[in-house]
């Protein structure tokens, strides 16, 4: 192959408490898809911010096109040709797609604005990524979809040479994703060097040429993906891991009925929904998107309202109704939202451990927390979870997602509820962060707790369970025991439409 | 594929958008049947008339709300300026072609203090406002020796100059009206503090000066303030010790009814027309149907509450509309 398009050398950068990147070198040649893969806080997001000048590495160089260069914030990227697109999107939700566009760079005529030009070039870098949304279409009425692909249109304005995208599908239905995947592949025509951080491996499979794989802010291997295979990346991704205990099954010690859910509705939502939950089992709870798993999970949990319908729940040793208003005295929830719902970011693991459980932990002398006890709670569970941090005192915001979803789980741990729903609990990790969840999950069972699973994960649900309910239009459609195989999964969730 | 849907007729969108207007409607048809002097040429001028130095005052104050912060200081900045110019006009005779530009200057200057001290300092913007609220005010007062201090004659004659039927100062608002919304949304800066207002950190990646964007605005939030300050003087004639004291927070309330958005990011300079005009109008009706002046306190207050209560509720509305559409993006996969 030709001389690469750009070359990284020896790439460092230390981040307070960790280094995250410790020399990489790194090579993408023209015309290619290069997928650069690794583990939650495996340094790919990190390197490509150095590329992206979005932060400046301790030591390293880099080369376009064979030049050394300096890049020491975005627009000097830009003006290298180099676009990135960025997972979090930057998005001006009150204004237009033009002027979302355009809003450093806006036509002028005679001083104002020019619109009709400003829509007009919206309009044809739209077209390229085959989207015809009318340009004065206000970002807040687009589908998160939508709006990454005028994130994308965006890094196009800039005629790149270079685009990165990071982790882009995350938002994207299969069809967006199918569009993303063709601009990709007519970037790559145009002579365009397209950098894909991502861990869904699928997705690389599908779309890259090349892959790099990062772990622990080093180069572990890579190369042609025709010639490697989805359990040599894994193996790479999480190293010295026995890749098969992601796949193991458990035996599980099932006990008596803890949870009953008799004949509940919830207007156009569910219908007569009844099922039991017993002590140290996991249930898996499987449908199609839409198809009521997270609403009957909200509505067992008592966040949305029940039209009919009875919650009966083992407590001192029988099974008693309960109002949904009380459920969350013995159950815990843990979901896909990590940031939304549960997590006051800025603030560090030891606080965000002990939110949930302060009146445990206030001192006998004083009406205060104790902070030494606070101190000693929040060690243990981040002993038990094996947290990766550098210290109690750290932001959460720093933490990799796996991690951060740990802390949720920790939080809940100490009000030591007996049942778990856990909705989509691993989405967006990366495959070794999975496995931790998924043990994390699996001890929590053993140790007695029942836990209702939900996911739209069929691998992860299939890891875990040790049965299914699936579930199809607000409706407990069938149940299946541990030994179901995924086509009974599938054909059971897709029944019946 | 991918078209944007036309929204099906929505009720309850309906109303959370235009529901100071429709309130406004009904309030005018009511007024208007219910009195006889209401709905006569020379009361509509005359609620136009005490809407113009608002229009004007708040229109900076508009800018600095649409990047999503707060100037609690307008009132305080119109006591400083007309003091000081009232004062140099009539009791040191300096011409007002020379004390007018001088009293937009310090308005300006009193802006700049403010917007130095949200943007370099990096203070909260209510907290700073509220410092130089005291501040400036304490210093009007220092300037007029708490006493009232008047204005040449030919100012208050402006005050209340016609041309035709029509105030002078009501074509001087629209006409500056039109010029703000122009502004607003046809350069760069007005859409750049839009960006702002979508959220300082994202406007700040796409590249936009963030600091630069709301030090302006704050200037210029002092200076419109100083601008509608002069209007104001000119029509109460004088400058008492009370000149200014609580205009922050009409300036407040008239954005919000007019539909700016205290979150920021949201509005447009018909709105703060239309949100100056409802005011007013509200107890203009009030005086005609005979209604006790001490009801208006209560009345502005109750008007206040219901609009910034709407603008909550407009936007955990349009919150709860984006988590339905990202629940629904997926299942499209499926």
């Amino acid at each position: 192959m030709a001389e690469p398009y750009l070359r990284m050398v020896g790439i460092q950068k230390s981040f307070p408490g960790v280094q995250a990147l410790k020399g990489v070198d790194f090579e993408a040649f023209a015309g290619e898809a290069l997928a650069l893969i690794g583990a939650n806080g495996a340094g790919k997001s990190t390197l490509m911010n150095v590329l992206g000048g979005v932060i400046q590495p301790d030591a390293g160089q880099i080369l376009i096109a064979g030049q050394p260069v300096e890049i020491h914030d975005p627009l000097q990227a830009a003006a290298h040709g180099i676009a990135f697109v960025h997972q979090e999107m930057a998005i001006l939700r009150t204004l237009t797609i033009a002027e979302n566009l355009y809003i450093t760079s806006f036509p002028t005529r005679n001083g104002l604005i020019d619109f009709e030009q400003a829509n007009r070039l919206s309009s044809s870098v739209l077209a390229r990524l085959g989207h015809d949304f009318p340009p004065e279409t206000r970002m807040r009425d687009l589908s998160p979809g939508d709006q990454q692909i005028v994130e994308i249109a965006r890094a196009l304005l800039g005629e790149p040479r270079l685009i990165i995208f990071d982790e882009p599908t995350s938002s994207l239905t299969s069809r967006e994703k199918a569009r993303l995947f063709e601009v990709i592949r007519s970037l790559k025509k145009e002579g365009v060097t397209v950098i894909y951080i991502t861990h869904l491996l699928d997705e690389v499979f599908g779309i890259c040429e090349r892959a790099v794989v990062l772990r622990n802010g080093e180069t572990v291997g890579g190369g042609m993906l025709s010639q490697l295979t989805y359990a040599e990346i894994v193996r790479l991704m999480i190293g010295t891991a026995d890749v098969s205990s992601y796949f193991r099954h458990r035996t599980a010690q099932i006990g008596d009925i803890i949870l009953k859910v008799s004949g509940l509705n919830q207007k156009g939502v569910l219908s007569e929904i009844s099922f039991e939950l017993r002590k140290g089992e996991v249930l898996g709870l499987w449908g199609l998107m839409g198809s009521g798993r997270t609403e009957l999970s909200r509505a067992i949990i008592g966040l949305d309202p029940i039209d009919s319908g009875s919650i009966e729940i083992r407590a001192n040793g029988s099974l008693k109704p309960i109002q949904p208003r009380q459920a969350k005295k013995w159950i815990g929830m843990v979901t896909e939202n990590r940031r939304e719902e549960g997590l006051l970011l800025p603030k560090s693991v030891k606080t965000n451990i002990s939110l949930a459980n302060l009146p445990a932990l206030i001192s006998r002398v004083w009406p205060l927390v104790d902070n030494k006890k606070e101190t000693q709670e929040a060690r243990t569970y981040v002993d038990r979870l094996k947290i990766m941090i550098s210290s109690l005192e750290q932001p959460v915001e720093t933490l990799s997602g796996g991690n951060q979803q740990k802390v949720v789980v920790g939080r809940w741990l100490q009000r030591n509820p007996v049942i778990y729903i856990m909705d989509e609990p691993t989405r967006g990790l990366d495959v070794g962060a999975k496995a931790e969840i998924r043990t994390v999950i699996l001890e929590l069972a053993d140790a007695g707790a029942a836990v209702i699973l939900v996911s739209s994960d069929i691998d992860q649900i299939m890891s875990m369970s040790d049965r299914y309910l699936v579930m199809n239009r607000g409706r407990i459609t069938q149940e299946l025991p541990a030994s179901a195989s995924k086509d009974e999964l599938i054909a059971a969730a897709a029944g019946g439409q | 594929m991918n078209k944007t849907k036309r929204e099906p007729f929505n009720l309850r969108n309906f109303v959370l958008s235009y529901g100071f207007q429709i309130v406004l409607a009904l309030l005018f048809i009511f007024y208007a049947v219910s009195t006889e002097n209401f709905l006569t040429p020379s009361n509509l001028i005359n609620i136009l008339h005490a809407a113009a130095p608002t229009m004007i005052l708040a229109s900076g104050l508009a800018l600095v709300i649409m990047t999503g912060k707060l100037d609690i200081s307008i009132g305080s900045i119109i006591f400083l300026t007309t003091a000081i110019g009232g004062t140099l006009m009539t009791r040191a005779g300096v011409s007002p072609w020379i004390a007018i530009p001088l009293m937009v200057m310090i308005g300006a200057v009193c802006g700049a203090l403010n917007g130095f001290i949200v943007t370099v300092l990096r203070v909260n913007p209510f907290i700073t406002t509220m410092g130089t609220m005291f501040i400036l005010r304490g210093a009007a007062l220092f300037v007029s020796e708490g006493l009232l201090v008047s204005i040449p004659d030919f100012m208050k004659k402006f005050g209340n100059a016609k041309v035709g039927p029509v105030f002078v100062d009501i074509l001087i608002a629209f006409v500056f009206l039109a010029l703000m919304h122009i502004f607003h949304t046809r350069t760069k800066f007005g859409r750049q503090v839009m960006a702002v207002g979508n959220g300082e950190e994202v406007a700040t990646r796409l590249g936009v000066r963030t600091k630069r964007v709301v030090f302006t605005t704050f200037v210029l939030s002092g200076l419109f303030a100083s601008l509608g300050g002069i209007l104001s003087m000119s029509q109460l004639g004088g400058v008492s010790l009370h000149m200014g004291v609580g205009l922050e927070f009409t300036g407040i309330a008239v954005a919000v009814i007019g539909g700016i958005s205290l979150f920021g990011g949201e509005g447009s300079y018909t709105g703060l027309a239309l949100g100056a005009l409802t005011l007013v109008i509200i107890e203009n009706g009030l005086v005609h149907v005979g209604a006790s002046p001490y009801i208006y306190p209560l009345v502005r207050g109750g008007i206040i509450f219901i609009a910034m209560y709407a603008d909550s509720l407009k936007a955990r509305v349009q919150a709860r509309g984006r988590i339905e559409t990202i629940e629904q993006a997926p299942a499209a996969a499926d």
